[in-house]
């Protein structure tokens, strides 16, 4: 195994490990404020469960771009390429956008999602602006997303 | 992240909000005929609402909130309360059970013990000094209405200093609205019966916004003169209210307090909304109480909305 390909699996691992932190921490904090509003008013169930699987995504996000790391050094054919230290390099910094704004965005979503879940104990019918507020932090895991894929899809092997 | 640990307790008091009672339950009630009829309204419809209740509001608070320090600040007056009423049946022996009341952070067999044995480590902290100070002054002087001021004075000190070392801003508010409520009040009294400096001293806290010093030299210098002094102060209206009559200022008193609540109501993290929802709770029982006696002695329709409190919801 080459430093190269090491340093493209500290990537890889980067990318699945701090964006599903991230996921962990914010679905605990809105999983923690819905259980509040679910042992008082258990017919809230559905409507808190949705608020609770926004911040989850961001440790899918990080989960497909480790994929795309694995999937791109033929890691995962069992047959590794021959990875330079530079090219390995490439692949850990396309991994850090969804890496760190995987981590921070989590979090924040967390704590959003758990204020609309205050919304949604008072106002059920209201429900859906909770769920806009909280998706609105997204859109930056989407974006961070977006550029480590295309930055991993562009190192050439 | 502060205060994300209450998330699990800001959650189920949002969702126990909804029980609270609205300004049209409010309206109904003031509508009904008969005291007859409010019990009536309040068995079948929402919430919980009997006085005996707060005990089980501050029970479930207790249970859902990961930390309770701040919110035991909002017991102090009950505390000492109870600490008056079993420092007075020890001494003329009689049984202080009939005056406790709940919920409060010392239970009554505590107070007696720390009473009768002249030991006061069994108290709270914040409860020692006045309740020795109390003791030997009450049975010294013989005067229950000194004593008493005394430990009213040391409820609001208590509680201003517990909030200042919890650093929540809500409870320092709280403690110093209260304090203040109960100064002037406190003030306007001791005009009005002529008492002395050395009273005044034993009876007026003093806080941020209302300076002791004075306060009490406002007082001694009779009610227009304390009048003028509250008008430069925040208190200003209060004390307009408190001119024309006690049962308006009592109201302003309490509109202010549920005002401070109400900051809590866009709060989604902290121990802030628990508070708030114990003193929405209060009011809500304290408007059932003004509602009831109102009916009871036919008050009418105007009389029962001018004294209704301010509503959390």
């Amino acid at each position: 195994m080459t430093n190269g390909l090491v340093l493209a699996l500290i990537g890889a691992a980067l990318a699945a490990l701090l964006a599903g932190i991230g996921s962990a921490k914010g679905v605990s904090l809105v999983g923690e404020a819905a259980s509040g509003v679910v042992s008082v008013d258990p017919s809230k169930f559905s409507k808190v469960l949705l608020l609770e699987l926004l911040p989850g995504t961001q440790g899918l996000y990080g989960l497909i771009a480790a994929m795309f790391i694995l999937i791109k050094t033929n890691v995962l054919s069992g047959n590794a390429a021959d990875i330079s230290v530079q090219q390995g390099l490439a692949f850990l910094a396309a991994s850090l956008p969804i890496a760190v704004v995987g981590l921070i965005s989590g979090i924040m979503q967390g704590r959003t999602a758990a204020a609309g879940v205050s919304i949604t104990a008072k106002k059920p019918d209201h429900n859906g602006k909770a769920i806009i507020m909280a998706a609105m932090v997204e859109t930056y895991a989407i974006l961070a997303l977006l550029i480590s894929v295309l930055m991993i899809l562009n190192i050439a092997v | 992240m502060k205060g994300t640990k209450y998330a699990n307790a800001v959650g189920a008091v949002r969702a126990m909000e909804n029980s609270l009672l609205g300004k049209s339950d409010i309206e109904q009630m003031i509508n009904a005929r008969s005291k007859a009829e409010i019990t009536a309204m309040i068995t079948s419809g929402k919430g919980v609402s009997a006085p005996e209740d707060l005990s089980a509001v501050w029970n479930m608070l207790k249970e859902y909130a990961p930390d309770c320090k701040e919110l035991e600040i909002l017991l102090y007056r009950n505390d000492f309360h109870n600490l008056k009423a079993v420092l007075k049946a020890i001494i003329s022996n009689r049984e202080p059970d009939q005056y406790y009341i709940a919920p409060s952070n010392v239970g009554l067999e505590e107070l007696k013990e720390a009473i009768n044995s002249k030991d006061q480590s069994g108290l709270p902290e914040y409860m020692r000094k006045a309740a020795a100070d109390a003791y030997e002054l009450v049975t010294r002087t013989l005067d229950g209405q000194l004593s008493d001021s005394l430990i009213d004075r040391s409820a609001l000190e208590a509680m201003q200093k517990s909030a200042a070392e919890s650093g929540s801003e809500f409870m320092q508010r709280y403690a110093q609205l209260q304090t203040a409520c109960a100064d002037i009040k406190t003030a306007y009294r001791c005009c009005m019966l002529n008492k002395s400096a050395q009273f005044m001293e034993t009876a007026i806290c003093g806080s941020h916004d209302l300076e002791k010093d004075s306060l009490i030299k406002a007082s001694l210098s009779g009610t227009d003169q304390l009048f003028s002094h509250l008008e430069t102060t925040p208190y200003s209206e209060a004390a307009a209210l408190l001119k024309m009559s006690s049962a308006k200022y009592e109201k302003w008193c309490d509109d202010a307090i549920m005002e401070l609540a109400e900051s809590a109501r866009v709060l989604a993290f902290g121990s802030e909304p628990l508070a708030a929802y114990y003193i929405a709770k209060e009011t809500e029982i304290k408007n059932l109480r003004i509602l009831s006696v109102c009916k009871e002695f036919g008050a009418d329709r105007d009389t029962i909305t001018e004294r209704m409190r301010k509503l959390y919801v």
